[in-house]
């Protein structure tokens, strides 16, 4: 019975847990993913309470683990690789239009009519009311009195715009106190029971003491994206004017949206556009951007957003003649380097697993820990100490001390072609062979010893019992790891960078391009480093691509090895 | 039940005034200078300025991933070449006329300015210069000949163990120099702004400069696996009689006790002057920050004031931006030196087209030390690979 309550109440926690995520998703925007969460969160109830569900009980967690981490990131991956996401694309169209429509940047102040105001506070006994307070503007020479403003425009939980009217005094509910039309002389403004006390106005040494508290408690969060309204239309808001005093001023925005007729296919059709105000002219929307025409006729960069752009970011794969270039010779080096990294390791680590296999052996647990060292030492770590301490041209161990004791001619490591590949190969290979040492010695043990004893009747010498039982026996464990193997080399980004960054460079590329360069380092190059910035878009449509080629290696290995039908069995 | 009810009641303020807090990124030479500047800033206005300490290589990319989500600092503190990308994204908030601008180098306002606005607050400006160890060094080099005699004599006074000149020989930045020296430049400046269609780095002056590192390779005064850390750390240590490096290492080898000297960059040819980037730091707003307001407030009513950027700049000691802050620290000779050298360099383009230009270049020299290209090749080679990239 108390195991009952408890599940249930665990299950209700989750519920509540999901939901409640799946309300903060939605609340900031993010609708596809929060869908997700609804839709399992139904499932996951769905298989607990159905009892035809009830294996799928045990899978639900799993299915929440590989929608979050898997399948939704390959969504994103897909979707980004259709779009221009990067460098001037950063925002959805709706943001950047958002931004042209009610950001207070995109106002100009016009004319300079005399704005002075003074602004009013409630208080609690003696404790300031910052969220109640009024406004009295002085604008050519009418008083008028204006409430806290109210958002009218929202975008989740972010305000877009407040407003507020701007009220003559005299047709208000609000009493002053003095009746004076000087701003200065006003101490109090009343309705009813309620009385507001002065507080601050910019004119007024007093009050000015209040600066910082008016700017961080009240303008923070009332005023700055607010615009109050005159009965004539016009509209004021807060504004830091040239001499840094923060003071009111007459604006119009901008930009408006506007609709135009226009033909396309010979059909009239109705386009929502962005208008500038000033102008008049629609503003020039081209590979998702926005361009304003300047008085010189200029166009003006305003604001990108992220565009769908169909195949083009695969096509420039195919076609820009910077890819396509050196992308053959580097797919070829980046199949050796993953084929030579699993056969090299696998050629270190098998010997040292068939040693510490051997019974005879002493003292197995010692050379096992030790061996499993590099394996154990963060990547980092080890490929600094690598590339700085060992390969240094100058400086490291090798090129100083080893290298001129042997007698041979020192290896520029970082800046051959041919020693650069050998020093990521041997770095890798250095932190791989643990790996590969292990599994064989997992798999060495689960080879039965009965085996080895016939063939030692039957005369098989030492060798051809390696060839014959060992190794055969072996691969077939141990062959889809290394497949796997292969396909983690294939992508190993972090040997590459932190080793020699791809470098050296291959002369007459104009990309940037170096030896040792493999897909991923160089699909980084372009995408993060080389342009403008970021390219998010070319980046998801090459790891796309890569995703195919290194499926389609692994299942041609599969194959190869006759793997699946071993498993199958 | 009364101490329950105060707690929550501290816990609501503590709410509230969670909601106002203030966001600096800075990286580490900022961060105590800026905590005292914080409290004060607090004390003042009640409003929490948190400082945190980000690698100052990763400020830029951290605010790409952070800032269009609405989640990044309200203020970050960096170099003015971030401008052009930042600005192309849309995370940068202009900042508008204040009462101290007039107090403004032009060269460190204009270095913020994109497109007509102002993006930035400046505080230091920074260019690379001669800095000689003067126990090796008395008299710094008039000229690259000079450099070069000087150089040799201390290699072969020391057998190596002191080395001559060290500069990172394959890092565009520390070329820079000769290669304006000499006449190149990177986008043609034009009263419209910069021309990025118009690149000046294989032009004749260039492809001089390239030949004369590949001079210096050859008569081995410069080795090509030279690093910032190599040079860095053999100065410090004493090893090292000239070294090319900026305002922001002095300090360093102040403390690490060694007898410097800083001088302008040798003349390539006599008569010609050598013209390091000149790069800002300053002040950035975040345009999706909640708290835009506020944060100029910070800036503009606060760190622009001249008390405070003598304080940073006693934090950090590098070129004051500030006209009135640089003639109270006149009399240091290394801010003087330094400002000297500077007066002859060229802002670092901060379009962002600039991007294309590090990568390419620093290949190309790589490609000439290493001998793998000829200057002319390399250059050239270079150009095109920027141009195909801009397009």
């Amino acid at each position: 019975m108390i195991k009952k309550l408890l599940s249930f109440s665990f299950i209700g926690l989750l519920n509540v847990f999901f939901f409640w995520i799946a309300f903060f998703l939605f609340n900031n925007a993010y609708y596809a993913l929060g869908a997700l969460f609804l839709i399992l969160v139904f499932l996951i109830d769905f298989f607990i309470f159905n009892p035809k569900g009830y294996p799928y009980r045990y899978v639900a967690p799993a299915l929440v683990l590989l929608t979050v981490l898997v399948i939704y990131p390959i969504y994103f991956t897909v979707k980004t690789a259709f779009t221009n996401y990067g460098t001037g694309h950063y925002m959805p169209k709706e943001e950047a239009i958002e931004r042209l429509l009610y950001d207070p940047v995109y106002t100009y102040e016009v004319g300079n009519e005399a704005v002075e105001y003074k602004l009013f506070i409630a208080y609690d006994g003696l404790i300031p009311m910052y969220d109640d307070f009024l406004i009295l503007f002085k604008i050519e020479g009418t008083l008028f009195i204006a409430e806290k403003p109210i958002p009218i425009k929202k975008k989740g939980k972010d305000v877009l715009l407040s407003e507020a009217q701007l009220i003559p005094i005299e047709s208000s509910t609000y009493q002053r106190v003095p009746q004076s039309e000087d701003l200065t002389e006003i101490r109090m403004i009343t309705s009813g029971e309620k009385t507001y006390r002065a507080f601050y106005s910019p004119q007024e040494e007093f009050l000015r003491l209040n600066a910082p508290l008016f700017k961080s408690r009240i303008a923070q969060f009332y005023l700055q994206k607010s615009e109050f309204v005159h009965p004539n239309g016009n509209r004021y808001a807060l504004r830091i004017d040239r001499t840094g005093e923060w003071s009111f001023a007459r604006i119009e925005r901008l930009y408006r949206l506007d609709l135009m007729q226009t033909l396309e296919n010979d059909k009239p059709r109705t386009k929502l556009i962005v208008v500038n105000n000033k102008t008049n002219r629609p503003l020039i929307e081209r590979e998702g951007s926005f361009y304003d025409v300047n008085e010189k006729n200029e166009e003006v960069y305003l604001i990108g957003y992220i565009d769908f752009v169909g195949w083009k970011n695969f096509l420039r794969i195919l076609r820009d003649p910077r890819i396509t270039g050196p992308f053959f010779k580097i797919f070829v080096w980046t199949f050796l380097w993953a084929l030579l990294s699993v056969v090299l390791s696998l050629a270190v680590g098998l010997p040292f697993a068939l040693v510490l296999n051997d019974p005879k052996l002493r003292g197995r647990n010692i050379y096992r820990t030790l061996l499993i060292i590099p394996w154990a030492i963060p990547v980092f770590i080890s490929a600094l100490i690598w590339r700085n301490g060992l390969f240094n041209e100058s400086y490291g161990v090798i090129n100083k001390f080893l290298l001129p004791a042997l007698g041979l001619p020192i290896i520029r490591w970082m800046n051959d072609p041919f020693w650069a590949r050998v020093a990521v190969l041997l770095v890798n290979v250095w932190l791989t062979y643990p790996y590969m040492m292990t599994i064989s010695l997992g798999a060495l043990q689960g080879i039965p010893y009965e085996l080895y004893e016939a063939a030692m009747i039957d005369g098989a010498g030492k060798f051809r019992r390696f060839t014959s039982i060992t190794f055969p026996l072996l691969m077939a464990v141990i062959a889809p790891l290394l497949v796997s193997s292969f396909a983690f080399s294939f992508n190993n980004f972090t040997i590459i960078y932190l080793i020699t960054a791809g470098g050296p460079p291959i002369p007459g590329s104009t990309t940037p391009t170096g030896y040792t360069d493999i897909l991923i380092s160089y699909v980084y190059k372009l995408a993060f480093q080389a342009g403008t910035g970021q390219d998010f878009g070319l980046a998801a449509a090459i790891s796309i691509l890569i995703f195919f080629l290194v499926g389609g290696i692994s299942y041609v290995n599969f194959r190869f090895s006759g793997v699946f039908e071993e498993v199958g069995k | 039940m009364r101490k329950l009810l105060i707690v929550v009641v501290v816990l609501m303020t503590l709410a509230i005034f969670a909601q106002t807090k203030l966001t600096i990124w800075c990286s580490e030479k900022q961060v105590d200078i800026l905590q005292r500047l914080a409290e004060e800033f607090k004390a003042k206005y009640g409003v929490t300025v948190e400082v945190q300490y980000v690698n100052f290589s990763d400020i830029k990319p951290k605010f790409l991933t952070a800032a269009p989500e609405g989640q990044g600092a309200d203020i970050i503190v960096g170099a003015h070449d971030w401008v052009g990308e930042l600005v192309a994204n849309g995370l940068l908030e202009p900042i508008p006329n204040f009462a101290d601008l007039t107090q403004f180098f032009s060269s460190g306002l204009n270095a913020f300015s994109y497109g007509g606005k102002l993006y930035g607050l400046p505080y230091a400006l920074e260019a690379i210069a001669l800095i000689y160890n003067k126990d090796y060094v008395p008299e710094p080099p008039k000229t690259v000949e000079d450099m070069i005699k000087i150089a040799k004599e201390i290699d072969a006074e020391f057998a190596g163990e002191v080395r001559g000149l060290i500069f990172p020989a394959t890092t565009f930045y520390y070329v820079v120099p000769f290669i304006f020296g000499y006449g190149g430049y990177v986008f043609k400046d034009t009263p419209s702004g910069l021309d990025v269609t118009d690149i000046g780095l294989a032009n004749e002056g260039a492809i001089k400069a390239a030949k004369l590192l590949k001079r210096l390779v050859d008569e081995k005064v410069v080795d090509p696996a030279d690093n910032y850390q190599i040079m860095d750390s053999m100065f410090k240590e004493g090893k090292a009689g000239m070294i090319i490096n900026g305002p922001w290492a002095i300090k360093d080898y102040r403390d690490a006790g060694i007898d410097y000297g800083v001088a302008l960059i040798p003349e390539p040819e006599p008569g010609l002057v050598a013209r390091p980037f000149v790069g800002v730091q300053g002040f950035m707003v975040n345009a999706k920050s909640t708290n835009k307001l506020l944060a100029i407030e910070f800036l503009t009513n606060f760190i622009a004031k001249r008390d405070t950027m003598y304080r940073l700049y006693l934090a950090d000691p590098r070129l004051p931006a500030r006209k009135d802050v640089l003639e109270l620290v006149k009399d240091n000779p290394d801010v003087v030196a330094f400002t000297l050298s500077a007066g002859n360099g060229i802002p670092m383009p901060n379009v962002p087209q600039m991007g294309f230009v590090w990568g390419a270049m620093d290949d190309a020299l790589n490609l000439i030390v290493n001998g793998k290209a000829t200057p002319e090749e390399a250059m050239k080679n270079a150009v095109e690979r920027i141009k195909a990239q801009i397009q």
